[in-house]
């Protein structure tokens, strides 16, 4: 069991929410088979991510899914937010959290879209991965803990 | 020239079936490559993903797709 603490003042209005550094990469197993007959894979990008309880799916940057050749398996998954209908593509990728501790995820569907304007983060972690997670906000401390 | 858009053929294909399979199985999974379609359904969608990379490789894209009898839309907050 692994337990990662993070800093998060809610009550600072223009924080932009709890996050953490993630890397996104091809399925796991496809990954160590390249590796196996001698194909290099350079280190994927770590950038930050939102903890988001209000999104039912991991949506990253577009950018990051081409970047890092995702497995397109869905052109158009249908997504509506607040500004109306939003459809994403949907790939499949592992998910890692560099310096946390947090185990792995080897395989899962994984959303992108565009973001615009957003520069405090490249992805927002919905329910999908936080259902194998235990979180705690101490609003004392400010802080939110994980356990996984 | 036009340009095919991404799975645009795999699309095609869930959409000439999708009444048939949403009688055989609806809310799962069914993974497509081309004209070719996996004949078992999955619960999961890692699972389909498992499979689809077993049968056509991590070369190329293929579809999977959740068999609804109307697409639902996913709200994000």
């Amino acid at each position: 069991m692994v337990t990662f603490t993070l800093p998060w003042d809610p009550f600072d209005p223009t924080d932009p929410g709890a996050c953490i550094k993630f890397s996104v990469a091809r399925y796991v197993d496809d990954i160590e088979y390249g590796k196996h007959i001698g194909l290099e894979f350079p280190e994927p990008p770590r950038p930050t991510t939102l903890i988001d309880t209000g999104s039912p799916f991991t949506i990253i940057n577009k950018v990051l899914a081409k970047t890092c050749n995702l497995i397109l398996t869905n052109p158009a998954f249908p997504i509506r937010t607040l500004n109306g209908d939003c459809p994403c593509e949907e790939y499949c990728g592992s998910m890692s959290f560099p310096e946390s501790g947090l185990p792995r995820i080897p395989a899962m569907r994984i959303l992108a879209r565009e973001f615009y304007k957003e520069s405090s983060y490249a992805c927002i972690i919905g329910r999908d991965v936080l259902k194998r997670w235990k979180i705690t906000f101490d609003p004392d401390a400010k802080s939110v803990t994980i356990i996984a | 020239m036009t340009v095919a858009s991404p799975l645009e053929t795999e699309l095609r294909v869930f959409e000439d079936n999708r009444r048939e399979w949403v009688q055989l199985c609806p809310g799962k999974f069914v993974v497509i490559q081309g004209e070719t379609v996996l004949k078992e359904f999955f619960d999961e969608y890692e699972d389909a993903f498992r499979a689809g990379i077993r049968r056509f490789g991590a070369d190329r894209n293929f579809l999977i797709k959740q068999v609804w009898k109307t697409e639902p839309v996913y709200f994000v907050a």
